[in-house]
């Protein structure tokens, strides 16, 4: 076969694409299909294909699945693209160094694709991947079969007539409006790309890495995800990585591995909130189990329901002792691809007790459920601060994992009052332990203030602590003395005191729970 | 050719029928208990209208066949684990067994060898089921919402179609909560539903003319909430609320929705006029209902008193939320000069029984009311232990109808216009998701086993991730059509008067 100008074209936008997508963004692309759902049968088909462009939403839901390898989604995808490029230089009659015009529709598509960010989250169409390229090249097919220049000839061979130059034009631009997001509102009203999160925010592909770790239990594997980061993880990053933290029994480190995170700028017009990007998870592994389905339902009724949410929700009930309710979510997430392992593993937890209660899961998760009485509240759709203050405020814990998760908890809330109480307990209960080095740096601090509950006496701090915390306060005060600014002073004291809880006290003032 | 082409139509028609139609096993194994279906429909009692009850055998089979004996004839179906049975075929079934019952003797391919299952009995009654029955239908969700809409079900046959759905209104910005759907003596010229949020208002059908009205006035608390049509007049009684949502952080029930205050209006439809009818001090007035004569109001109300000036209503509620109990009461009602009198309790639950009784119904001869009872509260929908009761109005003699309860939440119960069904929202298969249930309730008062509204796919319960809620019976359908009801939704509500007792 003869190389023409055409080929290398699209073999150059194929390389670009394979790049652009399993290369770059595999993670992405991964949260993408979790974020989606295919479940077999007439009852998930009729739900989808009632609605208008149904059909098409439930093909792209279950191409979406695909995702779950990179490589494969991509590689289906990118073929349509080629089959668009094709159809499109036929359809149109476009050739040799022209043949770029018909590259715009794939090229659109593909930064379509990944231009979403953020919005992942946030996305109400099923199959989003999909569908604009399915409602592309179903105009093309269309077009090409309704064409009659387009027919073979007796000859077998194609009519070198093809539509006119200013068709195509116009079915480019239909084909743009038919790729618009609308949730993502109006493009060109001051919006800012989402491509620039998918592809330079590093702690958007973070957190989906953490999160799966998390996920899969692999919590060593999320931790190394905030090693050597250059810039200040998201609140979600910290959140995941106390809980991995937690998980491994290290959750004293927590003000050593970087603890100050900040809200990630979208950009644009989208409010994130962890509620939708990780609420189920986090409140799982915090053992708040009612919350975690909450969420789980409440997000999958806004956005549309997940292989992400129906796992939480197969957790939750099983975890709640609500079988059949288990079985149910089981039964449909048996009939995806994917998950139908993962699904199998937890049926076979439903009849028997013994196999989940020697899991993984269930060990990292039940010496967090409190046995105190039930109680009503709400979260104000902000997972953070209710787990800080439910924490904060909880008393009598039942497991040694669940009191330093209190008193973190007190900590990185800086809610002095009740870190002293909670300390309190702790000396009581364990009187001839060593008290761990971040319990004593905060009750140094905080237990000296004014309207503290406790008395410093009676309790034995390290030299260690007790100088490094006297450092600290001279260099403190000499700074201070010298007129210099709090970002400064928090810049010159970070390789001393860094990983102290003394500098998050005084120094991480930028806590903004979304 | 033409010959050739006959035999082929008639090979492939025997080859369908043979497939619908499937010989019995010889050599199965008989088990000396009952099989497991889907829905249970085992020894149930079943209008004489119904469409098919179609099942799924849950034993684990690759093979299922169903032999259905009746008076005069017996059908055999299975495919696969389901028993889908011929809409035709089965009117010709309930034709031959009205007022006798149907034998299903099931078998079961299992690893290879039959198994033949003790028979059951479907009890064909005489009475007819009200032909349309409509449902929200819902997530079970908790804060958050995206599409609703309000189904009508035909119970002859399985089709439905939507009343209204909110998307056909909502936007990204402003979503609409559509509820409460109601109508008067079971009949839809005369009926109404509500919106909340985007486009907000109660859209009220009245002798065919639709209107959309502002229920809520500076004097009441809220636009109407819970109605309940008039059966003489066209009056509408409402409850009017301040309602919150909380949640439990461990139990199962999930959701508390609870009324910090509560009140009952009455709506003049033709006046386009709200006058109150309790408004009570620490009482939480809700859930009213008419007598078939409409010369008596039912509803239920929980004393309450706020003792915490320092917090506030809400939070206060949250804290005691075990402490709100409902109880019944009557008052009558004069209709010509629209006066109530004579408000008086007639069951007592909170402090005789410890328990809250919530959503009254009475029977359409007037002799019994059915309601919804558990330890407290009034969203019985998320308290597992919500059951419904009947109570004899004549000898205010109350029992629970064991028939139509399982361990898990019912709710919402209704009559048929012939007082012969009763339709109750059941979360009896997962404890979430609410599933309307029918059963028969004869001439001397008992209730009979309660099943599930049937299905075309046995299997859909168990797929479909919506909730039923406030499950009506109605004679006829729905005619003012879905467009319709969005094009008024988008036109601003008609505000209502209100007018002085």
């Amino acid at each position: 076969m003869r190389i023409r100008i055409e080929h290398i074209y699209i073999l150059a936008f194929i390389i670009v694409a394979y790049i652009l997508l399993p290369v770059m963004n595999a993670d992405y692309l991964f949260t993408i299909q979790e974020n989606n759902v295919f479940i077999s049968g007439h009852t998930f088909m009729m739900d989808i294909v009632k609605n208008e462009g149904g059909w098409v939403a439930w093909v792209a839901c279950y191409l979406t699945q695909f995702f779950y390898h990179p490589w494969l989604g991509s590689t289906i995808l990118i073929a349509f693209w080629v089959a668009i490029y094709v159809l499109t230089l036929h359809l149109f009659g476009i050739k040799d160094k022209f043949s770029p015009i018909a590259l715009i529709l794939p090229t659109i598509l593909l930064f379509n694709l990944l231009d979403y960010g953020y919005w992942i989250y946030y996305v109400h169409t099923p199959g989003f991947p999909f569908q604009p390229t399915l409602i592309v090249l179903f105009i093309l097919l269309c077009a090409s079969l309704t064409h009659p220049l387009f027919r073979r000839t007796k000859h077998g061979k194609f009519l070198s007539n093809a539509l006119p130059f200013e068709l195509c034009i116009i079915f480019l631009a239909v084909c743009t409006l038919t790729i618009w997001k609308p949730e993502k509102k109006n493009i060109l009203n001051n919006h800012q790309s989402a491509i620039l999160t998918t592809l330079k925010d590093k702690n958007f592909k973070h957190e989906m890495r953490m999160y799966r770790a998390i996920d899969e239990s692999r919590y060593e594997d999320a931790l190394s995800e905030m090693k050597d980061l250059k810039e200040p993880p998201t609140n979600l990053m910290v959140l995941m990585k106390n809980v991995a933290l937690m998980h491994t029994g290290r959750l004293t480190e927590m003000f050593k591995t970087n603890n100050c995170g900040i809200m990630p700028e979208t950009g644009d017009s989208l409010h994130l909130h962890i509620s939708q990007l990780a609420a189920p998870l986090i409140y799982y592994q915090f053992g708040q189990i009612n919350y975690a389905y909450r969420w789980a339902m409440g997000n999958s009724v806004k956005y549309g329901q997940s292989f992400r949410n129906l796992k939480m929700m197969i957790r939750y009930a099983i975890f709640n002792q609500e079988f059949d309710l288990a079985a149910k979510y089981l039964s449909m997430l048996k009939t995806s691809i994917y998950y139908k392992d993962w699904a199998k593993e937890r049926e076979a937890w439903l009849t028997s007790s013994t196999l989940f209660i020697q899991s993984k899961e269930f060990q990292n998760i039940a010496p967090l459920v409190n046995d105190e009485a039930n109680s009503l509240d709400y979260d104000e759709g902000l997972c953070e601060k209710y787990l800080l203050e439910h924490f904060s405020n909880q008393l009598n814990p039942n497991s040694s994992k669940q009191e330093d998760v209190i008193i973190c908890c007190s900590l990185w809330n800086k809610d002095a009052y009740a870190f002293c109480v909670h300390f309190y307990d702790y000396v009581q209960a364990h009187p001839n332990q060593a008290i761990p080095e971040l319990y004593q740096e905060a009750a140094i601090l905080l237990g000296n203030a004014e309207d503290s509950p406790i008395t410093l006496n009676n309790f034995k701090f390290d030299t260690l602590v007790s100088d490094k915390y006297n450092n600290f306060v001279n260099n403190y005060n000499q700074l201070l003395q010298q007129g210099i600014d709090e970002a400064e002073m928090a810049r010159r004291l970070k390789p001393l005191y860094g990983d102290t809880y003394w500098w998050y006290y005084y120094f991480y003032t930028d806590f903004n729970i979304y | 050719m033409k010959l050739h082409k006959i035999f082929t139509i008639m090979a492939v028609a025997c080859l369908i029928a043979s497939c619908n139609h499937p010989s019995i096993p010889t050599n199965a194994k008989q088990e000396s208990r009952l099989p497991n279906i889907y829905p249970d429909y085992t020894e149930v009692t079943i209008p004489c209208n119904i469409c098919p009850l179609n099942f799924v055998v849950r034993e684990g089979a690759t093979d299922v066949v169903a032999k259905l004996t009746y008076p005069g004839g017996e059908m055999t179906y299975g495919n696969e684990q389901k028993v889908l049975i011929d809409e035709e075929e089965w009117k010709e079934i309930l034709k031959a067994s009205k007022g006798e019952s149907i034998q299903v003797e099931v078998y079961a391919n299992v690893n290879g060898s039959w198994k033949a299952f003790k028979p059951f009995n479907i009890y064909v009654a005489e009475d007819t089921i009200d032909h349309y029955i409509s449902y929200r239908v819902i997530q079970p969700s908790y804060v958050a919402y995206e599409k609703l809409s309000i189904n009508q079900r035909d119970l002859t046959s399985f089709n439905e179609r939507e009343i209204y759905n909110n998307m056909s209104v909502s936007t990204e910005s402003t979503g609409q909560c559509i509820n409460c759907h109601s109508y008067k003596n079971f009949k839809t010229d005369n009926m109404l539903f509500h919106m909340r949020q985007g486009y907000g208002g109660t859209m009220i059908v009245s002798n065919g003319e639709l209107k959309k009205i502002d229920l809520k006035t500076d004097e009441t608390i809220s636009a109407g909430v819970y109605p309940a049509w008039h059966p003489t007049h066209n009056y509408i009684a409402f409850s009017t609320n301040k309602t919150g949502q909380s949640f439990h952080t461990k139990h199962i029930n999930k959701i508390e929705v609870q009324d910090t205050e509560s009140d009952l209006i009455l709506y003049d439809v033709d006046k386009n006029e709200v006058s109150i009818i309790s408004e009570l001090d620490d009482e939480l007035e809700v859930f009213p209902t008419w007598s078939p004569d409409g010369k008596k109001l039912y509803f239920c109300s929980a004393h309450f008193e706020y003792q915490n000036d320092s917090i506030a209503p809400e939070t206060e509620m949250i804290q005691r939320y075990k402490e709100v109990k409902y109880d019944l009461y009557s008052a009558d009602f004069d209709p010509e000069t629209k006066q109530f009198s004579n408000m008086e309790k007639i069951f007592d639950a909170a402090d005789s029984l410890g328990q809250s009784v919530t959503l009254p119904r009475v029977s359409p001869d007037g002799r019994y009311m059915l309601f919804a009872k558990a330890e407290f509260g009034c969203f019985h929908v998320w308290h597992n232990d919500a059951d419904i009761f009947l109570m004899d109005l004549k000898t205010k003699k109350t029992e629970e109808l064991k028939a139509v309860n399982s361990p898990r939440s019912e709710s919402y119960p209704t009559w048929s216009s012939n007082g012969r069904w009763i339709m109750v929202d059941s979360r009896r298969d997962d404890g979430n998701y609410t599933r309307p249930v029918i059963a028969y309730f004869d001439k001397s008062g008992k209730a009979h086993k309660a099943f599930a509204v049937p299905q075309q796919d046995p299997n859909f319960y168990t797929f479909f991730l919506r909730s039923f809620n406030r499950p009506e019976f109605m004679i006829e359908p729905v005619t003012v059509t879905p467009q319709e009801f969005a094009k008024k939704a988008k036109e601003d509500a008609v505000k209502a008067k209100f007018a002085k007792n």
